[in-house]
């Protein structure tokens, strides 16, 4: 019997574990918190006021076959194959996959640590993302600055849909007339995937909404209220709304070499096997890959890895399918993989339809009982299909 | 005593949402003045954005080639 260890009650973590448990090997669990959060809904929290049941125990999340244990970890040394965690706990392993996920470190930036006690924000829990509403409830028109603090952003279409649904309750509040919407990014373009900006730009200009590309966060002036960027330019704010800068777990790795200087697991693009250890995976936000750090790659990545750690061959693809509200009654996906780049895809109600149901779907997906259903949609939107259904049509 | 300028070299090929960009983004983020950023890609859009880039921090591209099976920029830091 094979000991597989996966570190991360997140939603790699718990969909692999799921997938694994009642499976002739041993399949432990180790999670920081039992509390866990569905990360998407702080956006709605945050934006719109929602008050919807977001965490859930993560006892109730597993299945009973799988050894679910608190933990912090703080070290892991792959040479030896032992994982350390805060409770002075030591656990062996034959197969290790890190599902660590990610931290944020607003003190990386002079003056996020004082924005985010004044006005919070949608990416740090629910605590800040009540903030940043209540702050939205008090404001009364001026500059609003939403943008991201470092190029690496988990949930990479949630920039775009903060301002967009700024745009609504702005305009649902009859303020949106005197008050100045500003997108800044490090990016060309609002959004860094050509094939969707072209579908979400129009949108931006449509509603007034300017863009400031190539804005590279440097730091925040809190007393004259100015966001400055390492490229020069300057934008004076009353309210910013700063996605934090984020980085690799914050774990002690033994060889330290196997994450990069952010602190993400160095991961095979295809295997998801942790460069230089063949029975060590890394699945969802933890790891380097170049894709979306978001949930359905987590949720992808861990399928991939059951297979493997089954003896089956599989291959991750880059699959990315990240919805998008658009604050106009529609939405819309980010649909690409490492070979085919993102495909421009309409925006339309049932796509909206079909992101507020995949959250409602969210716990169940954890425990693996919907997979035919993920599985025939993800097979049905393959970006290379929907290219070669845009390129038939003309398009 | 100033730290040693040195050459990063980025492997952004076949790199899917969001993109090469991102990669150089972040080595720009971590680079100092003096410092050299090569980086790979083969997304064809990212030979408009080198140049977009470039243009707009000031930053001089040293060399942009592309080949059968990648396209190679590299880029000296001289201001951030």
């Amino acid at each position: 019997m094979s000991r597989i260890l996966i570190l991360g009650g997140g939603s790699a973590g718990t969909i692999l574990a799921n997938q694994l448990g009642g499976r002739r090997d041993s399949v432990t669990l180790l999670t920081a918190s039992m509390e866990h959060l569905f990360q998407p809904a702080l956006l709605y929290i945050a934006l719109t006021g929602a008050n919807a049941n977001v965490v859930r125990d993560e006892r109730r999340l597993v299945l009973r076959s799988v050894k679910l244990v608190q933990e912090r970890v703080t070290k892991v040394d792959l040479n030896q194959k032992l994982v350390e965690g805060s409770s002075g706990e030591r656990y062996t392993y034959d197969r290790l996959v890190l599902a660590t996920g990610v931290r944020t470190d607003p003190e990386q930036i002079p003056g996020l640590p004082a924005v985010y006690r004044e006005f919070g924000n949608y990416h740090s829990g629910i605590a800040l993302a009540q903030r940043l509403w209540s702050a939205l409830r008090n404001f009364d028109g001026g500059t609003i600055a939403l943008g991201q603090s470092t190029p690496i952003c988990v949930c990479p279409p949630s920039p775009v849909e903060g301002i967009l649904l700024l745009d609504r309750l702005l305009r649902r509040r009859g303020l949106r007339h005197r008050t100045r919407l500003v997108l800044f990014t490090p990016y060309p373009r609002a959004y860094p995937a050509q094939g969707i900006n072209s579908v979400i730009e129009p949108l931006l200009k449509e509603r007034g909404i300017e863009v400031m590309t190539f804005f590279d966060l440097d730091r925040i002036d809190t007393e004259t209220k100015v966001i400055h960027s390492i490229e020069g330019d300057e934008i004076t704010y009353d309210l910013p709304i700063i996605i934090p800068p984020f980085f690799g777990p914050d774990i002690n790795f033994e060889p330290s070499e196997v994450a990069d200087p952010s602190g993400f697991l160095l991961t095979d693009r295809e295997t998801l096997r942790v460069k230089g250890f063949d029975s060590v995976y890394a699945i969802g936000d933890a790891s380097s890959l170049p894709t979306s750090k978001a949930g359905v790659g987590a949720h992808l990545e861990a399928k991939v890895v059951a297979r493997a750690l089954r003896g089956d061959r599989a291959i991750f693809n880059g699959r990315t399918n990240c919805p998008m509200d658009l604050g106009d009654g529609r939405g819309t996906f980010v649909i690409g993989s490492y070979r085919t780049p993102v495909v421009p895809y309409r925006p339309s109600r049932l796509n909206l339809l079909m992101k507020h149901a995949m959250a409602r779907m969210y716990w169940a997906s954890l425990r693996g009982t919907l997979e035919p259903i993920f599985d025939l949609y993800f097979w049905l939107t393959t970006p290379e299909r929907l290219s070669r259904r845009r390129v038939s049509k003309g398009a | 005593m100033t730290d040693a300028a040195v050459v990063t070299k980025v492997d952004s090929r076949g790199t899917a949402c969001p993109g090469p960009i991102t990669d150089l983004a972040m080595a720009y983020r971590r680079s100092k003045v003096g410092d050299t950023i090569e980086i790979w890609a083969t997304d064809p859009g990212f030979k408009p954005d080198v140049q977009a880039w470039a243009a707009k921090t000031g930053n001089p591209i040293i060399s942009l080639e592309e080949g059968p099976e990648k396209i190679t920029a590299v880029i000296r830091v001289v201001r951030r």
